[in-house]
């Protein structure tokens, strides 16, 4: 198996955001107004490039290493793929894992096939600092296939690898529009009615999309389910949900990635403590001892009223700086 | 022998248009009015000058009060229209099942908004403090059901699981954070202190004021409940906590979720004489929702049942005939008919009032077919 190392670190410890961001309250009246039929879509959109600059400056000033773009305009994870690939729809409202929280599950209507529509819509590189890494941050494959309604793939394992494929057509058209890294969430994988079957269908589809500088995000589930077939991914990098993960269940693995520490809890509004956060990843540092390592939320930060979220940055970036502060 | 499959509603109706209209301070236009008409002829409601004379005006405080009294007993009104036994106000005096508890507790405090899906967004607070009891906030919407109403009444109110659940969770997570070494055992150990305290400082004085002021029976709402099934326990010991001698009947309401997960925890419930779940959202031809009762057979559950017998999230009307098959159905594998009430699957509100009232009517069409075939 290639085991690669996440390039851009350097024996420090980096920080960055996992996923689309909290919408502002001006960008929520926006998008509600167009709801309702009292805004046309394209006046929302000086909002969100504004908005989407916010962030940027958000992240260079709390200095962030890997810059996204908070997909603001993403209905949900999937929803940008009806777009860029083709054989997709939208389909009914589902709950997104445990959370208060819906998304449209996608239905499978054809062979799916990567068409290049939508990109620039919903990956705005060029509103990110000129410089420092660009992150684009994808559906992982296993994820996408679970958590859609399969009408046109004989097998799933089928499907997974069909959307592997285009995932990689993605990955391909982001990198020369700007874009360094890729991470792809991956939820599904650690629930635990996984099956070893699928693990390893898992493995197979990071041999296709995982190109360049890519890692795999965990969330909402103990990653220990699956490290295993995690850690086989030809990937840099492998993000794990502290608030899910207990750290013992990793320690007899050798983790020879750049370890994500979710370490910042998106879902509630209680603000860290940097000390405590430090203490926690210097523990995480010793027992699991990852070659590299980067803070990020545990997942999306969507869940949380925009200012809370603003917060929970600056929480990441203070706590980092106290890191780099420690003996 | 008392009436087999009554009728009863589970909650919330749409919002009457001419009472948004009026709270939003917009424009009363003609089809608000005509509303108003068309249905107190339907209903029989009998304050159709009164909302029309307090829509002549503009907004006020007095105004705004009255007319979400007027539009309160409006509900009531249409749903013994329908036919239902056991009736309530449609919701139309809260704000919503979540945040009209909460803003009436204290211990919360709302930062902003967060999504729900797709551009629909709503209020979701932060636990900041111990929670604790404000007023009754229910108690003035009893009273005025009590006062008008001519079918049994049924109050339904948030549970304490699903506060909790859709709340963030600072001030008990704060409380334990000598935890916070291990994150997984923090969270999970402070969202039970905080769903213990909402059932004992919130929602106990609640039902308790409720049965003072004459309530014969309450429905605890909890979507929330199987979220998380590890915490399903969780509720079970707040139920047990916020019902511990309330003097009424009491039930569960429970929608859109894997009933199995509810078992066996929920046989510990102690004070709790039914279960209305939703299964018409889930059924086949063959009536294959229903075969989910069969739970209750395999653990020994003898509780009523609330038979969810019409979708809320569809428009297509169920016939009064499906819904007698779906009720012969349930009887037959429950062995015993009078355990059977009858209800759509959740509250109505995402429906028009046309909808709701079509599908209210086929209900209680539906009950009696299946009253004739089985007595």
């Amino acid at each position: 198996m290639r085991r690669l190392k996440f390039t851009g670190l350097h024996g420090m410890v980096e920080t960055h955001l996992t996923g689309v961001f909290s919408r502002s309250e001006r960008l929520i009246a926006a998008t509600r107004a167009v709801a309702r039929g009292n805004l046309k879509q394209s006046e929302v959109e000086p909002i969100l490039q504004e908005d989407i600059r916010s962030l940027a400056s958000l992240q260079e000033e709390s200095k962030l290493d890997a810059f996204v773009d908070g997909q603001l305009n993403w209905q949900d994870l999937f929803r940008p793929f009806t777009e860029i690939f083709t054989g997709i729809e939208s389909g009914g409202l589902t709950r997104w894992f445990d959370n208060n929280t819906f998304y449209r599950k996608p239905v499978i209507a054809r062979k799916i096939a990567f068409s290049g529509s939508g990109l620039q819509e919903y990956f705005r590189v060029h509103l990110l600092p000129k410089h420092g890494r660009k992150k684009a941050v994808l559906p992982g494959p296993l994820t996408f296939a679970l958590l859609s309604d399969n009408k046109a793939y004989q097998s799933f394992s089928d499907l997974v690898d069909a959307l592997a494929h285009s995932l990689k057509d993605v990955v391909k058209a982001l990198s020369g529009s700007g874009y360094e890294c890729f991470q792809f969430n991956e939820p599904c994988a650690c629930e635990p009615k996984r099956t070893e079957s699928e693990l390893e269908t898992l493995r197979h589809a990071y041999e296709t999309c995982a190109e360049g500088n890519s890692l795999i995000h965990t969330y909402f589930g103990d990653a220990s389910r699956a490290i295993e077939a995690l850690l086989d991914c030809p990937v840099n990098g492998l993000g794990i949900d502290l608030y899910s993960t207990p750290l013992g269940s990793l320690k007899e693995y050798d983790l020879d990635k750049t370890l994500g520490c979710g370490c910042v809890d998106g879902r509630n509004s209680l603000l860290e403590s940097p000390t405590e956060l430090k203490e926690i990843i210097q523990k995480v540092q010793a027992d699991l001892e990852p070659p590299d390592l980067y803070l990020a939320p545990n997942c999306d930060l969507e869940f949380l009223p925009h200012p809370v979220a603003e917060k929970k940055v600056r929480v990441l970036s203070e706590t980092r700086k106290l890191l780099s502060e420690a003996p | 022998m008392s009436k087999l499959f009554p009728v009863q509603e589970i909650g919330s109706l749409p919002k009457a248009p001419w009472l948004l209209a009026y709270l939003r301070g917009k424009k009363v236009e003609q089809a608000d009015l005509d509303h108003v008409r068309k249905w107190s002829k339907m209903v029989g409601f009998e304050f159709e000058s009164e909302v029309l004379s307090t829509l002549g005006f503009p907004r006020n405080s007095d105004g705004e009060k009255r007319l979400r009294e007027l539009a309160s007993i409006f509900a009531l009104r249409y749903l013994e229209s329908a036919g239902l036994d056991y009736v309530y106000d449609g919701e139309e005096n809260r704000i919503e099942m979540y945040e009209h508890p909460v803003r009436n507790s204290d211990g919360f405090e709302f930062y902003g908004h967060v999504r729900s899906f797709d551009n629909r967004y709503y209020r979701k607070a932060a636990c900041v403090a111990k929670v604790a009891f404000r007023k009754a906030y229910h108690l003035d919407e009893f009273k005025l059901m009590k006062q008008h109403a001519r079918r049994s009444i049924k109050v339904p109110i948030t549970g304490p699981y699903t506060i909790a659940d859709w709340s963030f969770n600072e001030y008990y997570q704060q409380q334990r954070r000598e935890d916070f070494k291990d994150l997984q055992k923090l969270k999970l150990e402070a969202k039970r202190d905080f769903v213990i305290d909402v059932a004992k400082q919130i929602i106990y004085p609640n039902l308790t004021a409720l049965v003072e002021a004459g309530a014969e029976w309450i429905q605890v709402d909890e979507p929330a409940l199987t979220t998380r099934p590890e915490e399903v326990p969780f509720f079970v010991e707040a139920f047990n906590e916020c019902t511990k001698g309330v003097q009424c009947k009491l039930s569960l309401h429970v929608c859109f979720s894997d009933y199995r997960l509810l078992y066996p925890h929920i046989m510990d419930l102690k004070n709790c004489s039914q279960l209305a779940l939703e299964f018409a959202n889930r059924d086949d031809d063959q009536r294959g929702a229903y075969d989910q009762l069969k739970l209750l057979n395999e653990f020994g559950d003898r509780r009523e049942i609330g038979l969810g017998v019409a979708d809320v999230h569809v428009d297509q009307i169920e016939s009064p005939t499906v819904i007698r098959d779906r009720i012969e159905y349930a009887a037959k594998i429950l062995h015993d008919p009078q355990r059977i009430y009858v209800n759509p699957d959740c509250g109505l509100r995402t429906r028009s009032w046309d909808i709701a009232y079509a599908k209210l009517s086929n209900i209680t069409k539906g009950a009696e077919l299946a009253r004739q075939a089985v007595s």
